[in-house]
């Protein structure tokens, strides 16, 4: 549920989850758009030529999918999102069902500044990419 | 124990890369991408009566642009190459259609740690993107893994 | 009475963490219910802060802040209890080539207590090179519940407590506001002070507890191909 004011967050509150397959279709193709095409992004032949077990996904692609799911809590309320910190744990590998979550840690109010830790799960519960987020209100 | 290193490479930009011009098709694609449906991103009328007053890119659109092909020449890898480890990006204005990107970076800092993969060196790599009235867009601080 | 310390976390002191300790004792305040944590040990990543003082702190949560360090050595990552001048002199705790067996009897002859943390981590782990080198002497306990770990990797840390008698304890290992205190360690005795924690894990009964809810099941994954074809 998007936020609607700063009033409205309390710390404790979540974002999602988002259950998102991310497909090799899906990687290859965000790959290509921002100009990665390394093997590792592409096929599981390319990943293993490289000594990886398999495809894998960028970090960057991680990066935006926290990124939207701050943004999608966000919505139409007028913050912004000012940081976005992230730690890529364990490889992300597509025809993998994640799961994209996320706290309202802390508040700050004096700069109307919210704190948010972020992270991208397998199926195992395993936290592939971990973060945090800072988002501002007007 | 500290990593060997030169200390004279940490705070020197090496290289300022071309503009990069932004258009409203090229933020569509990322879009698309990375599956985005957030009106101020993808529908130019909802975008305008928002925040902004038109569309903009998605914030993770700013780590899309890429060092030049000669910065890692300078940036010490010290061993095989670098993973990518993370990154601290702070956002500080919106990127819009029409923008010129130009991005400068440096080496802001090289430490060692080990983990599940063995000893690691991290090289931070922290790039300013800028827009064509030279403002900062984002700062991204983006760590390098290697494997000595 | 019992207490429970969640005895490994980072807070921002460590380079890979950005959770601020306020933030740290705020949530285990709102999360007390399912988390029953007395406090928690800050184990900073190859330093040990011996000026910082958390008492306004304690006193605004009502919680117990004790001061550790995590070092790297030749065995893997161990987080050091206890931790004195004499010690940081003794050691360059920001080296990360440590020798294992030194430190630990060292430390326990300065007075504290090394712990091998995540005994079952690949590289940094005990088990690992417990397969290739000699078992260290004079370990007294060794983490077997760590919140940061893999599938299969506590396994591995609990066969070596099996097979050389170790004590156990736990901790969230978290690097995140809201992974702090998930797992822990429950003492038999009262645990008030960093000299009551290393004369515990020394001598006294503990246990690793864990705090993490259960997680409802999430849809397997499905191959591309089948997906294609519509199945």
């Amino acid at each position: 549920m998007p936020i609607t004011s700063l009033d409205s967050v309390n710390v404790g509150d979540t974002l999602g989850p988002q259950e998102i397959y991310l497909s090799k279709d899906q990687v290859r193709n965000y790959a290509r758009t921002c100009g990665m095409e390394a093997p590792r992004f592409m096929d599981d032949e390319g990943a293993r030529a490289e000594g990886l077990p398999g495809m894998i996904a960028p970090g960057n692609m991680s990066l935006g999918l926290l990124s939207r799911l701050v943004t999608d809590w966000i919505g139409m309320s007028g913050a912004r999102l000012a940081r976005l910190g992230t730690t890529y744990r364990q490889p992300v590998q597509p025809d993998h069902t994640l799961t994209v979550s996320g706290f309202v840690t802390h508040i700050e109010p004096g700069e109307k500044r919210v704190e948010i830790d972020v992270w991208i799960e397998n199926e195992d519960a395993e936290r592939l990419v971990i973060g945090t987020a800072s988002v501002l209100f007007p | 124990m500290a990593v060997e290193y030169d200390p004279a490479l940490i705070g020197r930009v090496f290289e300022v890369t071309d503009p990069v011009s932004v258009t409203a098709e090229s933020i569509g694609k990322f879009c698309t991408a990375i599956g985005e449906t957030n009106p101020l991103y993808t529908d130019a009328a909802a975008a305008k009566r928002g925040p902004y007053g038109g569309i903009v890119a998605p914030p993770s659109f700013a780590v899309t642009f890429r060092n030049g092909r000669h910065f890692f020449t300078h940036v010490p890898r010290f061993g095989r190459a670098g993973f990518d480890a993370g990154k601290d990006v702070e956002f500080r204005a919106p990127i819009r259609p029409g923008d010129k990107i130009t991005l400068s970076s440096h080496v802001k800092e090289i430490y060692e740690k080990t983990g599940r993969s063995g000893s690691m060196v991290f090289v931070v790599v922290r790039s300013t993107v800028q827009n064509q009235n030279g403002e900062a867009v984002a700062h991204i601080d983006h760590r390098f893994m290697n494997r000595p | 009475m019992p207490t429970i310390l969640d005895l490994h976390s980072h807070s921002e002191a460590s380079e890979d963490s950005r959770a601020p300790l306020e933030a740290y004792l705020n949530w285990i305040k709102l999360r007390r219910h399912e988390r029953p944590v007395d406090g928690i040990v800050l184990t900073e990543h190859r330093q040990f802060n011996g000026a910082a003082d958390y008492r306004a702190l304690e006193d605004k949560f009502g919680l117990m802040v004790l001061k550790a360090s995590e070092v790297e050595t030749d065995y893997g990552h161990v987080l050091v209890f206890g931790v004195t001048e004499e010690m940081t002199r003794r050691f360059d705790f920001a080296n990360v080539r440590l020798n294992a067996q030194e430190l630990i009897d060292e430390i326990a002859r300065m007075g504290g207590v090394a712990v091998p943390c995540h005994p079952g981590r690949p590289t940094v782990g005990l088990y690992e090179h417990y397969a290739a080198k000699p078992p260290l002497e004079n370990v007294v306990a060794v983490e077997v519940l760590n919140g940061g770990s893999r599938k299969g990797e506590d396994d591995r840390s609990m066969e070596l407590v099996r097979k050389y008698g170790y004590r156990a304890i736990g901790g969230s290992d978290s690097h995140l506001v809201s992974l702090i205190a998930l797992c822990a360690t429950r003492f038999a005795a009262d645990v008030r002070s960093i000299d009551d924690l290393v004369r515990e894990l020394r001598e006294g009964s503990y246990e690793p507890v864990d705090f993490r809810p259960r997680r409802k099941p999430v849809p397997a994954a499905v191959p591309e191909e089948v997906r294609h074809n519509g199945g």
